[in-house]
């Protein structure tokens, strides 16, 4: 049932455009990062990793988030369209199927997005030839930040599938990065899913984690993922389909 | 319970703050019949319907579908069903084919499907272009193929000829007719038209202000316009009198007389009787009731259909 979700998630994605803002996206926030680095490498002594720092501050803390929301914005919009529920509901998949198939094509999206920002941040440290090696632990970081997107992402599917607009909740995610980022500073990051992207992709501290902290990492991410997909699910299974 | 119930509601109501937009409904469809839902624009038809389909959640009653409950079966029913509610869904960028094949892979049905039910509603040749480029025509025939897409044993079509044009909605009439003898299909479709009802179902049920009012054969409301004989003569009076001793019930007297269910040979009689009476016939009339005013009696307003 599963299968059949995902490859209708997946077929549904043919000849958008969403593509296009996932290339463009990381390319500006690198951008910014690289100027930021240039013009400041007097004081950024520290090679790739000052450079990771400057591309991450843009990219994971502001430009990732927006487009997770675009994403899971994008893919209720489809079936806000046309009155496209009555189609997928009446289908004889479950709705945590329907539910967890749209999570798992953002999540795609965004591992591939992962991907090609990570292929950038190569490009851009050997453009600047950067001394010594590309440092691999930032693969790990992509990874981890990656895992804590499913929390950001179950959260603005749930969003998303709520609100008919498009622009409202990544409007939504975007007061939520500003609050992730104060969660952050005030060290209660591990209480929000924003402030676990930071965490995730080591954007404003490159310090390696303790044990604990991983494993709260982990756990933390793995509870936002199944309280907001069950409040959706079971939203979508108890109230009635609205049309307009 | 019936075996050849395939739609069976109990109770059905759905409330909306005070108001019940759909009134204690039992519905019964049963197997091979075409059952057309006719009522009024807002009588709580696509209400009644979505809840069949469980996207819209009863305030009370059951639903039995295929002889299982929707509540504990949805997944097994809805496997079975096909439908078109409201206006046709589909993904705009999408071309007509592609929708098809997001179907085909929720309902996993075989690639020949696709072509059998482009072929049928005849969009084969614009099957490449992009649904949103189709006029409204074309995407409701679009909605129709993917609601049959998996052959259901049920179909459950929503005002299934809106923004058809005058050819198109004889050819899907006709398709939907054929469906029952073709393919097994039992067909529970909508309209706010009568005459629409009156060409394709074979069975009817007619809701106003979300009460069913009537339930039955097509034939057996075709009965309730059963004829009346209205005679005028020169001595209404004399023949009124005349006629009631004669053992005739009138059902109305004053100017016209009018007398319910008559035989052919019972009229000429009354005929007979009236000229050796020497009181002159001077009109025999049919009136025959109008499916139209049957509904409008049974749905008492004057309400444009």
């Amino acid at each position: 049932m599963m299968k059949q979700s995902i490859s209708a998630e997946l077929l549904k994605l043919r000849h958008s455009r969403i593509g296009l803002v996932l290339v463009v996206l990381p390319s500006i926030s690198l951008m910014i990062g690289c100027a930021n680095f240039y013009l400041n490498q007097g004081v950024l002594e520290n090679g790739w990793y000052s450079l990771w720092t400057q591309v991450c501050i843009f990219y994971g803390e502001f430009f990732l988030p927006i487009l997770i929301a675009i994403c899971c914005s994008y893919v209720c919009r489809l079936e806000h369209l046309n009155r496209n529920w009555n189609m997928i509901l009446t289908s004889p998949v479950s709705v945590a199927s329907v539910f967890f198939a749209k999570l798992l094509v953002v999540s795609i999206l965004i591992l591939f997005t992962q991907a090609f920002f990570l292929g950038l941040y190569w490009l851009a440290g050997t453009l600047f030839s950067l001394p010594g090696h590309f440092p691999v632990e930032t693969i790990g970081w992509s990874v981890r930040g990656w895992y804590a997107t499913l929390s950001i992402s179950a959260l603005q599917l749930a969003i998303s599938l709520r609100i008919r607009s498009f622009a409202t909740p990544i409007g939504i995610c975007l007061c939520a990065v500003f609050i992730g980022l104060g969660m952050y500073t005030a060290n209660l990051g591990i209480f929000f899913p924003f402030s676990l992207l930071t965490i995730g992709m080591s954007a404003l501290n490159q310090d390696q984690l303790t044990n604990i902290q991983n494993i709260l990492f982990w756990v933390a991410n793995l509870f936002f993922i199944i309280i907001f997909a069950s409040i959706s699910i079971r939203r979508l299974k108890k109230k009635d389909i609205l049309s307009s | 319970m019936n075996t050849s119930a395939i739609v069976q509601t109990q109770n059905l109501t759905k409330k909306h703050g005070s108001i019940n937009s759909v009134n204690k409904v039992d519905l019964y469809v049963q197997e091979g019949e075409i059952y057309g839902f006719l009522g009024p624009n807002g009588a709580g038809k696509t209400t009644t319907l979505k809840m069949l389909l469980g996207l819209i959640k009863p305030s009370e009653g059951t639903i039995n579908i295929f002889g299982e409950s929707l509540n504990k079966r949805r997944s097994t029913i809805l496997q079975r069903t096909g439908s078109l509610i409201e206006s046709p869904s589909y993904y705009g960028h999408l071309t007509g084919l592609e929708n098809m094949r997001v179907m085909q892979r929720l309902r996993n049905v075989p690639d020949k499907n696709i072509h059998e039910v482009l072929r049928i509603v005849r969009l084969e040749n614009q099957k490449d272009k992009k649904a949103e480029q189709y006029s409204l025509g074309m995407k409701q025939r679009l909605g129709i193929a993917m609601a049959l897409l998996a052959f259901p044993k049920l179909l459950i079509l929503d005002e299934p000829t809106n923004g058809l044009d005058p050819a198109g909605i004889g050819e899907i009439r006709e398709l939907i007719k054929s469906l029952p003898a073709r393919y097994g299909i039992t067909v529970l479709l909508s309209s706010h038209m009568l005459s629409e009802i009156d060409q394709i179902a074979t069975s009817v049920g007619i809701i106003s202000d979300g009460n069913l009012l009537f339930q039955g054969s097509m034939e057996s409301l075709r009965k309730k316009g059963r004829s009346a004989i209205r005679l005028k003569t020169g001595d209404n009076t004399k023949a009124e009198e005349l006629l009631l001793t004669q053992g005739y019930s009138l059902t109305k007297g004053g100017s016209r007389l009018e007398f319910d269910n008559l035989a052919d040979r019972e009229v000429a009689e009354i005929n007979r009787l009236l000229v050796e009476h020497y009181i002159p016939v001077t009109r025999i009339e049919e009136q025959k009731k109008s499916l139209e005013d049957i509904f409008l009696e049974l749905t008492g307003k004057e309400r444009s259909l």
